[in-house]
């Protein structure tokens, strides 16, 4: 008819022929795309993953003791401020603030927060400040700092350590365990549940029962008995990967058990029994054909298995039964939340909190968007 | 002129095993293929037809050796190598792979939905080793697809793109790019809509014709082996029944079953008001088959010798054979 | 002339979907009668299940009817408007009370864990108010007329262990225990062995005669319809091309695609004639082709005229609609 009409026809001819030579990579993410509750869930995620990665570059202090503020125990969280009865300014400050006791104060430590203008700490973008490593290169510029004495603006512990600092690291550091523990997980269950689908029979019934055993095992009794067995002399990093690998071994029932049923589906497709015919050998249509059949699904699986070992670990953390300080992660910063005193006075213990649940969702949520998106060949079906 | 037989099957057998009842003594196993002789000749369209239960999907496997054989003989025989297939060296195996091919019933289930359609025809090239660089492969590639009529700008497609027609003459182009022999064909039209079974049908053929190949149709659907097939064998649990030549067998079958087969397919025409043997009962089950002739709890013509003895396929004619106890007093005056 | 047993007017349907508002059926019409036969012929795509599943309400959440469409069922003494029904407790009477419905594939209509005799008992409890004890006689009564032997016994037995054709059976017996006055069969036969569709059509043509009800025998196989239907109705792509006594219909299709799948047919009677396919494959309801919608496939296509314009239906012969531009005005060029 019209130029415009066949202009459309031309983009419409477009889009069905992307849609024709879409890979199944490209079918998922255009699904995945459709899902705004799963957007904003992977959105979410890839900053709280940076800002693990990068944490001590966005943290002002290192969060363990060296970077501790002695003279700020328990402190209150320092917001900053733009504007206040003296004015406002560009650059966004805090208070500073005094310690001190004496005979006025029944000699009980109490903090004087300066209000005046000179009370002010302004705070300064890019300073330079405690020194990290990052990548294997050594760096002394952080985010933001403050011109004299420190911000805390999550408040500090008892003993003195930015809550802030310590979040992200946490933040790192349960992500480090997770994607530790998955990894291992992963490899067992591929080779284990791999084997049992692709060749069925014996060795499927065998290799089942050791899974079930393992899956049976209780976790907490199993790290209370490690907890005794683990001699102090160990470094925290050594207890950290100890930890993590645990947690794998621990894990890989579940995703081996999800391999499997995958394996013994798709093996019976009649595609492979195509490729069988011309003489396919069992690693050529593992390669060509099962693997990327249940990629899709296992990626939904590994994500999905994250926040469990996140929460596992921070469950054992927290009855101290997994990672100690220094090393720092969710469970570990939880320790010392059970006291009443905490609970009444310090409330600003709990903000790490929020992170975790932000962080647990964020995963539950593109977890869920992958696996509803991962089947783009369900509607071709007749 | 004698024809040599492609291949050659000789009480061939096939038994799959069922869920041991006992620890120790025989397993217990269906029979889904029982003492099978047939012949199938070079250049035939043979149509192998029979219900469920019958075993054509089975014997069509077996020939390509997709399923173990538990007794009996099958000899290829062409051109260029004569194999034994049920003592094949991994080697003639790999030959023999090259020579015979499959082309299977459902398309959907059939393309593997993550690969592009030139990657699925060129799967057995290039499993099979039989070309030496891409470009050799994408020419050969190239080529089937066009004697299946397949659109070549669609080979960077993937299957989900396609009608159900348009994945079979995929299915069909695969089958094809070994440069074959022997096509085992397994119910390729049952899951088409008519207009478009007519299509795929009038390909096969034509590929036949042009690439000078032996197929072997399996259908359920007589009237389309009828219209396809120059020579037809009719299956009843396990057992051939009765082979004849195509329109022998629509002319004059003898086989109780073959009779009452195809007066049960419905006439195009309201008014018909042919000679209708609508049979009783239901087909048996391969587990548990009656004993002696397979098909007498359901023949309008039993006798007693028919519940013990199970009928031996005899010579009636040119290549005209059948299983039948009573086949020469059956045979219609009128005919 | 009585009044026809169900009225289909104008009837259109189309889906919510992702890819937008899609078009299963357009403006359908047909009437069935009391105690007839009624063909639904079509492939895949030509909305014939779709329409069946209309008459009962059984589409889905995303289905959107047309406002024109109208469905009147005309029973003995009320005259319901199938769309007007809102209430479930008023959705009985179409669902399993005056309509019953039979489908493909048995093992997918019996529910695997109950037995199949609870099944029918709870069908026959629903809509009516007799007792169990009484149920369970009918239902054996039905077992038994629908040809299964040992009925008492089958009735307290599930559903794997009936063969396929015997299934079918039951799902007929279970389906008619209400004594509907209508019985719509989606492709009853398709899934059998040729020698148990035999065995079932002419079970289905023994019952219709006995319990004077109407069957809308849904299928693609063409020589079922011969054997089977009063009258029948040819869909392609959710339109309907095609209408008119079984007789004149098969022996003088008016439409090319009639023409086209009589031609693609293989035929016992004739060995020799090659079979012809219809060119090109059926376009998705995507696709939907403007004006005819065969046009895109049709060999006697008239251009431009097939291609923007929706034919009307011509009379051809006894109450025999065709749906072609090639028909109307005289301009049948066979």
């Amino acid at each position: 008819m019209t130029e415009l009409s066949s202009s459309g026809a031309n983009v419409d001819q477009k889009l069905k022929e992307a849609y024709f030579t879409a890979s199944q990579g490209q079918l998922i993410w255009t699904r995945f795309k459709k899902q705004k509750a799963a957007m904003v869930g992977a959105a979410v995620l890839i900053i709280l993953i940076l800002s693990g990665i990068f944490a001590p570059f966005l943290t002002p202090y290192d969060p363990t003791i060296t970077g501790r503020n002695a003279d700020y125990l328990n402190g209150a969280p320092n917001v900053p401020n733009f504007c206040d009865d003296n004015g406002c300014s560009l650059r966004p400050f805090i208070y500073s603030h005094e310690r001190s006791r004496s005979i006025k104060t029944n000699f009980r430590w109490v903090t004087e927060i300066d209000t005046s203008l000179e009370g002010r700490r302004y705070l300064t973008f890019l300073p330079q400040g405690d020194s990290y490593t990052l990548f294997g290169l050594q760096f002394n510029t952080h985010l933001f700092g403050v011109d004299k004495g420190k911000v805390h603006i999550f408040g500090t512990d008892s003993t003195g350590k930015d809550i802030y600092s310590r979040t992200l690291q946490a933040i790192n550091t349960s992500l480090a365990v997770g994607t530790i523990g998955v990894f291992i997980a992963f490899v067992l269950a591929l080779m284990i549940g791999g084997v049992s689908g692709y060749y069925g029979g014996k060795i499927d019934s065998v290799l089942q029962m050791i899974t079930d055993a393992v899956r049976t095992i209780p976790t907490i009794p199993l790290f209370m008995a490690l907890a005794a067995f683990i001699p102090d002399t160990w470094s925290s990093e050594t207890r950290f990967l100890f930890i993590s690998i645990i947690l794998g071994f621990v894990g890989w029932p579940t995703l081996a058990r999800r391999v499997r049923t995958h394996l013994l589906t798709e093996r019976n497709q009649e595609y492979v029994l195509a490729a069988q015919l011309c003489g396919a050998k069992p690693g050529h249509i593992i390669r060509r054909h099962l693997l990327p059949s249940f990629t899709s699904y296992i990626i939904v699986d590994l994500v999905i298995s994250f926040p469990y070992m996140v929460l596992s670990e921070t469950g054992l953390s927290f009855i101290g039964l997994g990672l100690k300080d220094p090393v720092n992660s969710l469970g570990v910063m939880l320790q010392n939340v059970t006291s009443a005193d905490v609970l009444l006075n310090y409330q600003w213990y709990f903000i790490p909190v929020f992170f975790f649940i932000t962080l647990v969702l964020a995963f539950v949520f593109v977890g869920d968007g992958l696996r509803d998106a991962a089947d783009p060949y369900s509607d071709s079906k007749k | 002129m004698t024809k040599k037989a492609l291949i050659s099957s000789r009480d061939l057998s096939v038994h799959f095993p069922l869920p041991a009842t006992r620890l120790f003594g025989p397993k217990p196993f269906v029979s889904a293929v029982e003492g099978i002789s047939l012949d199938i000749q070079q250049g035939s369209f043979f149509g192998l037809v029979g219900e469920s239960g019958s075993g054509k999907t089975t014997y069509g496997r077996a020939l390509l050796r997709a399923v173990p054989i538990a007794q009996g003989k099958i000899t290829y025989t062409d051109e260029n190598v004569s194999y034994d297939l049920t003592s094949l060296s991994a080697e003639e195996m790999t030959d023999y792979r090259k020579r015979a091919q499959l082309i299977f019933q459902d398309p959907y289930a059939a393309l593997s939905p993550r690969m592009t359609v030139r990657d699925i025809i060129a799967e057995p090239l290039e499993v099979m080793g039989l070309t030496k660089s891409r470009e050799e492969t994408d020419e050969r590639v190239r080529e089937i697809a066009a004697k299946c009529r397949i659109n070549l700008e669609h080979l960077r497609r993937f299957p989900h793109a396609f009608s159900g027609g348009q994945r079979q003459r995929i299915s069909i182009a695969r089958a094809l790019v070994s440069n074959p022999r022997f096509i085992v064909a397994d119910e390729s039209v049952a899951a088409l809509d008519v207009s478009i079974q007519a299509d795929v049908l009038n390909l096969l053929k034509s590929i036949q014709q042009d690439m000078g190949l032996t197929f072997l149709f399996i259908s359920h659907d007589l009237s389309v082996i009828a219209h396809t097939c120059d020579h037809v064998a009719v299956m009843y649990l396990g057992r051939i029944v009765e082979t004849a030549p195509t329109r022998e067998l629509f002319a004059e079958p003898r086989h109780p079953y073959t009779k009452a087969l195809l007066s049960a397919i419905p006439s195009l025409d309201p008014d018909y008001a042919g000679d209708v043997q609508k049979l009783e009962g239901e087909i048996p089950s391969p587990s548990n088959p009656p004993p002696g002739c397979k098909f007498h709890t359901r023949c309008p013509h039993v006798i007693d010798i028919c519940r013990t003895e199970e009928p031996r396929l005899s010579k009636l004619g040119f290549e005209h054979d059948v299983a039948c106890h009573r086949w020469e007093e059956l045979v219609d005056p009128s005919e | 002339m009585s009044k026809p047993l169900i009225s289909v007017k104008d009837l259109s349907i189309k889906f919510n979907t992702d890819e937008g508002l899609v078009t299963a059926v357009d403006n359908v019409s047909f009437d069935i009668a009391p105690g007839e036969i009624l063909g639904l012929v079509g492939e895949s795509g030509s909305g014939k299940s779709v329409t069946a599943k209309a008459l009962m309400l059984l589409n889905p959440e995303n289905c959107v009817y047309g406002s024109d469409s109208k469905i009147i069922m005309n029973l003995e003494d009320d005259e319901i408007d199938v769309f007007s029904l809102a209430k479930s407790r008023d959705k009985k009477v179409i669902r399993g009370g005056a309509i019953s419905m039979i489908f493909q594939e048995p093992m997918a209509s019996f529910a695997p864990a109950i037995s199949v005799g609870d099944q029918m008992t709870e069908q026959l409890l629903i809509h009516s108010d007799m007792s169990l004890a009484r149920a369970k006689e009918i239902s054996i009564e039905m077992l038994e007329r629908v040809g299964i032997p040992d009925p008492a016994q089958r009735f307290g037995q599930y559903a794997f262990e009936f063969s396929g054709g015997m299934r079918q059976r039951a799902m007929i017996a279970m389906a008619l225990s209400t004594k509907p006055k209508l019985l719509i069969a989606d492709e009853p036969t398709t899934a059998l062995d040729v020698t148990i569709q035999a065995q079932v059509i002419d079970l289905m043509k023994d019952l219709v005669k006995e319990f004077h009800m109407a069957i809308l025998f849904i299928t693609h196989d063409l020589g079922v319809i011969a054997q089977t239907v009063d009258r029948m109705v040819v869909m392609y792509l959710g339109t309907l091309i095609e209408k008119g006594a079984v007789r004149d219909v098969l022996r003088n299709p008016g439409h090319p695609y009639t023409k086209g799948l009589m031609e693609a047919l293989p035929r016992l009677d004739d060995l020799d004639t090659p079979l012809k396919a219809i060119a090109g494959d059926i376009p998705s309801p995507l696709d939907r082709p403007s004006g005819c919608v065969f046009n895109t496939r049709c060999p006697v296509s008239l251009g431009n005229e097939c291609e923007s314009r929706i034919p009307s239906y011509t009379t051809q012969g006894d109450e025999h609609l065709v749906a072609c531009h090639l028909m109307e005005e005289g301009r049948n060029s066979k």
